[in-house]
């Protein structure tokens, strides 16, 4: 668990510290793509989530755990 | 004045504008109001094999620019679920019969046969509601609500999230809260942890209504690496509090040498439980710890998506996930996406797949498969194309395996040699169209 | 954060200071600077900062060139002088000849009601807001002093009677818009936006997103009536979000008819175009204008795209 925790927060930081990083405002071109963004489908995103919390003693990751219904 | 003479006046002005500007070479004007109205739309079907479970799902969310990027999003679900899935009960060399969950009646199952509670009959209504905007020129923050209603559970909960940009918005960094309320009211009212399934009409081991409140909390950064590449990481804490038993599932009590569940003996007239079976105890309270972490790289028009996530709980379930998808795009208009999961997870401490007489009663025991030991591969494949006028179709299938073991020092007698874990094979269609 | 920087140039009056603000927002450099009473914005997509700067003094320039040589309110400009003429024949050069060519056709296109000369009706009307709308007997006074069929012009020379006076503001920003539109593109620079107090033109279609974005002012709450996605061409809007009178209930637009010297009756609360050029969207949204309640029946006739408010 403390491990967990301790990766997660590293890695936050990690890229915090990343200043020299990224792209200059207008080389965003291909990240402005649809396809680019970390989520691209809402509602695929929000179906495997559902799905996955109601046959998976896991869920979330990406963004809150879901849940929210009597599936688990 | 008629039609003929009114479009002269844009024709003669046109004219006169060319004698007036020169040679400044302009090219026809293209210009098209953007709908305040942004709509993503589906259809689901999801169906296990045999009598499990199938679920047919309507889904809308629908967004709405404000001007300075602020959103308003809307968001609504109707799930049809009927089918059944196993009650936790092990199968036998002989017929079993079971109460049903509301109390009112029995179900046969025939030897041999995995025990499934096919009772479940439900539609599901979900909404969700969320407001976005810009705080300053560098954040943003984002709060919603959610709100969905079944037959035995009703769920309530709001979020919120914070969102900051840094480097040139080349790095995000966010924090996000979300809390649930959630109240259950089974078919026949919870069953007190533990207590043995009852005859036909007998009620004495229900509860009333139960509580569940969720906490979650997801911390999160993204960063730009280069033009094509960019990734996430995420940290994630959830605490659930409150009746996180399953009120319909059980245990098979079985006899510490044979391993056979133990019969039960039923006065005549009376219809109830031909074996002896008690329903399931999970703790009050659930700690998990997640972490995640995405890269999505632009290759020449291909994007790859590939993600990880591992979680952690106090009920020692470890998981670990990998996803992946490749968008293969062909010419402006379609694309092909492939779509693998793998996924894998350890029982949970209290997982057991029966409960021998010979043993004291444990903290807590649970048989649904979902806590089990078992990996899991989903491989599918989606197909996009944008329409006539310009929005955007698709359709994938997925298929969806779960194969699972139970640990080999919990088998006893002839559970050995019986086919145990209830394995998983679903088939997932959905349909989306986005205008 | 957006990096902001100043650059403070002498304008060719010598006097007058004229500033030049050059900031980096999203995935563009937005030059802005005041020229002919409005806010002005050059959005370009310049790699560098230096071009971004190199290309907003070029449009800034143009833009005070123009405004020095068109405004009523510069002593000794052509405008000046041909309103301080007292009866006398004025020679202008060939660019005043061309834009008074122009509003000759607009006079005959819009049947007289679009008319240089009735600038003098401001004499009359004062749009603030309030109540003091003027009488009869004013407007009819002034009404003498209106009219181009009073004018003699015979290219390169203008003769009006005296105390008539022209007025070049109903076409001068539009004009400006698309001068600078045709320098940029002469330039061959990346593409830029020109938007002269909400009267814009595009350069070129923009490459880091798939058309520029323009929001057109609703109501005086600033929620926006329409977002529009301009990819090529040009926006101009005529309205009265500031300058109208409001009395006994009835609300008066700024929009005068020559003929009559009063407001046109039911003209609408704003009109946008979309055209290829900023004169063009710009005339044809002060035509529209002129036509008070059959506006939108005539820009549907003309078969142009337009938002019209009421």
């Amino acid at each position: 668990m403390k491990r967990t925790v301790g990766v997660g927060a590293m890695t936050i930081l990690l890229c915090t510290g990343c200043s020299s990083m990224g792209v200059e405002p207008w080389e965003r071109d291909v990240l402005a793509k649809q396809e680019m963004q970390l989520t691209t489908d809402e509602i695929e995103a929000a179906t495997d989530d559902h799905i996955y919390f109601s046959k998976e003693a896991s869920s979330g990751g990406r963004g809150f755990g879901g849940g929210g219904c009597g599936c688990n | 004045m008629s039609q003929k003479e009114t479009h002269s006046i844009s024709v003669a002005l046109a004219a006169a504008t060319c004698t007036l500007l020169g040679s400044g070479i302009s090219a026809t004007v293209d210009a098209q109001e953007e709908p305040a109205w942004d709509f993503n739309t589906s259809l689901l079907y999801y169906g296990e094999d045999g009598d499990r479970v199938k679920d047919f799902s309507v889904s809308a969310i629908a967004r709405r620019m404000f001007i300075d990027d602020r959103y308003l999003t809307l968001g609504l679900t109707i799930d049809g679920l009927t089918g059944a899935t196993p009650s936790g009960a092990i199968r036998q060399d002989v017929a079993q019969t079971f109460t049903r969950p509301s109390g009112n009646a029995a179900y046969s199952v025939a030897a041999g046969v995995l025990p499934l509670d096919d009772t479940f009959k439900d539609t599901r209504l979900a909404l969700t509601a969320g407001w976005q905007q810009p705080v300053g020129d560098t954040s943003q923050v984002s709060v919603g609500a959610s709100a969905s209603k079944e037959y035995d559970y009703l769920h309530l909960g709001v979020n919120a999230k914070f969102a900051r940009d840094f480097n040139q918005r080349n790095t995000t960094v966010s924090a996000g809260i979300a809390l649930s309320m959630d109240s259950l009211d089974p078919v026949g009212g919870a069953p007190a942890p533990f207590s043995p399934m009852l005859d036909v009409g007998d009620t004495s081991n229900r509860l009333g209504d139960q509580d569940k409140d969720v906490l979650d909390i997801v911390l999160g950064v993204s960063q730009v690496i280069s033009r094509d590449l960019v990734v996430q990481a995420n940290y994630s804490y959830s605490k659930s509090d409150g009746y996180l038993t399953d009120p319909y599932k059980v245990l098979s009590l079985v006899d510490g040498t044979s391993g056979d569940t133990l019969l039960r003996s039923i006065a005549p007239g009376v219809d109830g439980p031909s074996h002896q079976f008690l329903f399931e105890s999970r703790p009050g309270e659930r700690t998990k710890h997640s972490i995640f972490g995405q890269a999505k790289y632009y290759m020449n028009g291909k994007v790859l998506d590939a993600s990880y996530r591992y979680m952690s709980d106090d009920w020692e379930i470890d998981s670990h996930t990998v996803d992946l998808r490749y968008r293969i795009p062909f010419g402006a208009n379609r694309y092909l996406e492939p779509h693998l999961r793998f996924y894998t997870q350890t029982d949970a401490e209290f997982y057991r797949l029966s409960i021998p007489d010979s043993l004291p009663l444990p903290g807590h025991a649970s048989a649904d498969y979902r806590l089990g030991n078992f990996d899991a591969i989903t491989a599918g494949l989606k197909y996009g194309w944008r329409t006539r006028n310009d929005n955007e179709m698709s359709v994938r299938i997925e298929g969806y395996r779960q194969t699972g073991s139970v640990p080999a020092d919990q088998l006893i007698g002839n559970q050995v040699s019986r086919d145990n874990f209830p394995d998983l094979n679903a088939i997932i269609v959905q349909f989306g169209y986005r205008f | 954060m957006p990096s902001s920087y100043s650059l403070v140039i002498a304008s060719s009056q010598g006097q007058k200071r004229r500033e030049i603000r050059l900031e980096l927002a999203e995935d563009a450099w937005h030059g802005r600077f005041q020229a002919m009473g409005s806010p002005c914005e050059l959005v370009c997509e310049a790699k560098k900062r230096h071009e971004a700067l190199e290309l907003t003094e070029l449009v800034a320039g143009e833009a005070w060139r123009i405004e020095d040589k068109f405004s009523r309110y510069r002593a000794g400009n052509v405008v000046h002088r041909i309103n301080t003429a007292g009866g006398r024949a004025v020679e202008v050069d060939d660019e005043t000849a061309d834009l008074l060519d122009f509003a000759v056709t607009l006079y005959n296109l819009s049947e007289h009601r679009f008319d240089i000369t009735s600038g003098v009706l401001r004499r009359a009307w004062h749009f603030d807001g309030g109540d003091r709308v003027p009488s009869e007997n004013i407007v009819s006074d002034v009404l003498r002093l209106v009219g181009w069929h009073r004018a003699d012009w015979r290219r390169p020379f203008l003769q009006m009677p005296s105390g008539m006076e022209i007025d070049l503001g109903g076409i001068g920003k539009e004009y400006a818009v698309d001068r600078c539109a045709g320098l940029l593109r002469e330039q061959g620079s990346s593409a830029c936006l020109v938007n002269f107090g909400g009267d814009l033109a595009v350069s070129r279609a923009p490459e880091g997103r798939r058309s520029w974005k323009v929001a057109v002012e609703g109501d005086a709450e600033g929620e926006p009536a329409h977002l529009i996605d301009l990819k090529q061409g040009a926006l101009a809007t005529s309205g009265d979000a500031r300058r109208y009178l409001l009395k006994d209930g009835i609300r008066y637009s700024h929009i005068l008819d020559p003929m009559t010297g009063w407001p046109v009756p039911d003209a609408p609360r704003s009109i946008t175009i979309a055209a290829d050029t900023c004169v063009e969207a710009g005339m044809m949204s002060t035509l529209a204008m002129l036509k008070g309640a059959q506006a939108e029946p005539f820009l549907r006739a003309q078969d142009v795209v337009f938002w019209c408010r009421r």
